[in-house]
């Protein structure tokens, strides 16, 4: 994916208005097994070779289902987990080589913010300590004093009374504690901002708040986020673009709205039409394509496209053996941003290649231990009830 | 379609209810703290092949509901009144034996985390048999077959190699799965279903919910579903219940409830989820917390919160009035349907 990646028609964007560009980036957790040496005896493909490039001040959302290392690519681009192979291009500075103190300096142009806010806050700082570390670390401010006015700033920044700075975490409510989490990542002025589920641990009526938050300070100050979640009404209301992953790869990107509207790859379907939509009369008349079994072990992936063992659009050709690559599809008018990694994607989205019912494969449960939450096992469904050729997407 | 599902709605509505829950009030009790009500006064009623949903944010009482009608609550530090009507037999006055003997055969409970309520050291066709040598009195040697039909029956692929299998041994879905096997064991008339797909990605939860509704279909059973997530409710739900600061602020039928919400809650809730259908418009968050609301005995306890409190809501308490199988709480509802997010003020953005 050397090509420029190009936008809508309208927008064609230069080399240098890539802030991120990451290249082959592969994450392999060894599995090791052994009483007195550590032998290791497999890999868990965590991620596995994603190229993506992320725009200054885009909001890009990854989505995916839990396991299909979303959470580990985030965690990678900052070098929190060191990629296997790859490269993290930020601001034509190859992270994943940098070490030490260069690393540490880096770090300063991106920042994190975590799901639970509660454990991502040390109970024993108070907001200002929390605040004022990653000032004195970077540089930006010597002690507690001379950050105050900049203090004050941020706490009004993301909503917060300046009371707040002498209060403990526990002091406040979820949806407090995850702005003090973006006032600590906004601290340092930093270039990207990396949110791994940054609203999945808030009840809805605050989601809504913090959401609305992200978007003003972006504005604001002209921030670049990745936004990593599992919601895909929440990344699809804030994203401008959006990355599908299965099992350690990208399935599908392209902008948000083309994203909804024309699903192209058969995973991103089934997921879109699985969302449940807060609105009767919509969900009578939707068509839901039912994904059967599992996501299958990341230790032991299928060959070929990774998706084929639950794809009700497989075919005996090419799928089984041959990993398909993310290519920009160009169906009629179609924007060129979007790109897919699926074989049959102009045929499917054609109507030529009708879905059929899965049949369900005994898959050996694999040997080895799965970190993730997920069963070794391929499930037998209780069978695939698709979309009639129709458009499974209809009412999105 | 719509048709005959409005005339199996309105034949459904005029059956005798199965359960009748009259004024359930929960006080959690502790010593030297002021007692709080985590249900305060809930009274709904369920009718046999109805679903009857349960909605509200974390702390609304939900939960508490209903493990208060499974009689689950521990029975210290906390007090329970009210009445639990279920086939004319008052459970919350029922002795523990008699109890136990209707928990799982006439009302059996989902839960959210599969994983918590499986035994981690007992194979899975045990704990499905179990059920059924407790309320059938069959053996464990008659009841294994029957084990493995329910595995089968809820899509667990190759259930009689899984009557072996403990439970880390699953997938999530397929805990959940299981679960519900064991729920389903001596076919219940009532299910209660806390968040069953809370835990569960959003492919797996599709299976799951399409499970139930094909179970509540085929057998006639009951269902109380229990979510925070109004797009299953959207699409399962018969009537729904809207509950607040432990109080049921509303109530209606599926249909007109999410095309016309009367609570200001509602209908705050309904503009502040995102939605996948809709472009990305700012949304308007309900503002505040739960730590603001006031109490219910001389106040609403929404009044701090509301997107238009009148001077009444900080004074009196609102009644549930009935009018049209619909229920409401509120002094100032909602009046022509949904406000749409330029009614909302942005206030919200500011944390109280």
């Amino acid at each position: 994916m050397s090509v420029t990646e190009e936008s809508k028609a309208t927008e064609a964007t230069p080399d240098d208005d890539i802030l991120l560009n990451v290249e082959g980036v592969k994450v392999h957790f060894p599995i090791k097994r052994g009483v007195i040496f550590d032998k290791t005896i497999g890999y868990v493909y965590a991620v596995d070779g994603v190229d993506l490039q992320i725009r200054r001040g885009e909001t890009y959302g990854l989505v995916g289902e839990s396991g299909c290392g979303k959470s580990t690519l985030g965690r990678a681009i900052l070098n929190l987990e060191p990629p296997t192979d790859g490269h993290v291009i930020f601001d034509g500075v190859d992270i994943a080589s940098l070490k030490g103190e260069d690393l540490r300096r880096k770090r300063q142009d991106l920042q994190m913010v975590f799901q639970d806010p509660l454990s991502s806050l040390d109970p024993r700082q108070s907001v200002e300590s929390i605040l004022v570390e990653g000032m004195k670390a970077h540089g930006i401010a010597k002690d507690a004093k001379e950050a105050r006015p900049r203090l004050r700033e941020l706490l009004a920044a993301v909503g917060l009374p300046p009371q707040a700075l002498s209060k403990y975490p526990h002091e406040f409510s979820g949806g407090q504690r995850q702005r003090i989490g973006i006032a600590r990542a906004l601290s340092v002025n930093p270039k990207l901002i990396v949110a791994d589920e940054p609203v999945s641990a808030l009840d809805v009526s605050v989601q809504a708040q913090v959401i609305n938050l992200l978007g003003d300070l972006q504005e604001e100050f002209g921030l670049t986020y990745i936004i990593i979640a599992h919601d895909l009404a929440v990344v699809r209301h804030i994203s401008d673009r959006i990355g599908v992953m299965y099992l350690g790869s990208l399935v599908e990107e392209a902008a948000a709205a083309d994203l909804y509207t024309t699903p192209l790859h058969p995973y991103t379907k089934a997921l879109l039409s699985a969302v449940p939509i807060p609105d009767p009369d919509i969900e009578d008349e939707r068509e839901q394509i039912l994904l059967t079994g599992d996501l299958p072990s990341p230790s032991n992936p299928p060959s070929g496209c990774r998706f084929h063992t639950r794809c009700p659009w497989r075919q005996e050709t090419r799928c089984d053996d041959e990993r398909p690559a993310l290519r920009v599809v160009e169906i009629d008018g179609f924007p060129s941003g979007h790109r897919v990694a699926c074989h049959f994607a102009e045929q499917i989205h054609r109507g030529e290649i009708e879905p059929h019912k899965v049949e369900p494969i005994a898959v050996d449960p694999s040997s080895f231990e799965v970190p993730e939450d997920h069963g070794t096992m391929m499930a037998e469904p209780p069978g695939v009830n698709t979309a009639s050729g129709g458009d499974p997407a209809r009412g999105l | 379609m719509t048709t005959t599902t409005t005339e199996r709605r309105a034949a459904v509505r005029e059956t005798a209810p199965l359960l009748s829950v009259r004024d359930l009030t929960v006080t959690f009790q502790r010593h030297g703290e002021e007692p709080f009500r985590a249900v305060d006064g809930v009274s709904f009623d369920v009718r046999p092949g109805e679903t009857v949903g349960l909605v509200g944010e974390s702390g609304c009482g939900k939960s508490v509901t209903s493990l208060a009608i499974m009689r689950l609550l521990p029975k210290r530090g906390n007090k329970v009144t009210g009445t639990v009507n279920f086939e004319g037999t008052d459970l919350l006055s029922l002795s523990d034996a008699k109890m136990r003997d209707r928990r799982g055969r006439d009302i059996a409970m989902v839960f959210q985390d599969p994983l918590s309520s499986l035994n981690p050291v007992v194979p899975l066709g045990v704990q499905v048999a179990e059920v059924l040598e407790r309320h059938r009195g069959m053996s464990r040697k008659a009841a294994m077959p029957v084990a493995a039909e329910l595995l089968k029956r809820v899509g667990i692929p190759d259930p009689v190699r899984r009557l072996r299998d403990y439970p880390h041994q699953l997938s999530g879905g397929m805990r959940q799965r299981a679960l519900i096997a064991i729920a389903v064991a001596c076919a219940p008339r009532l299910l209660i279903a806390d968040e069953p797909t809370t835990a569960l990605d959003v492919t797996i939860q599709a299976q799951i919910l399409a499970l139930l509704k094909e179970l509540v279909e085929d057998t006639g059973t009951a269902l109380i579903m229990i979510t925070h997530d109004l797009g299953v409710v959207a699409g399962l739900c018969d009537e729904v219940n809207v509950l607040y600061g432990g109080r049921i602020v509303e109530r209606g039928d599926r249909h007109p409830l999410f095309r016309d919400p009367r609570h200001p809650y509602t209908n705050g809730l309904l503009a502040s989820i995102p939605r996948l259908d809709a472009a990305g418009e700012r949304l308007t968050p309900i503002p505040g917390s739960v730590a603001d609301n006031l109490p219910w005995d001389h106040a609403c306890a929404f009044a701090p919160r509301c997107s238009q409190p009148i001077e009444i809501c900080t004074q009196v308490t609102p009644q549930l009035e009935v009018a049209d199988g619909r229920a409401l709480r509120c002094h100032n509802p909602v009046t022509s349907g949904w406000s749409g997010p330029s009614a909302g003020q942005t206030e919200g953005d500011v944390a109280r």
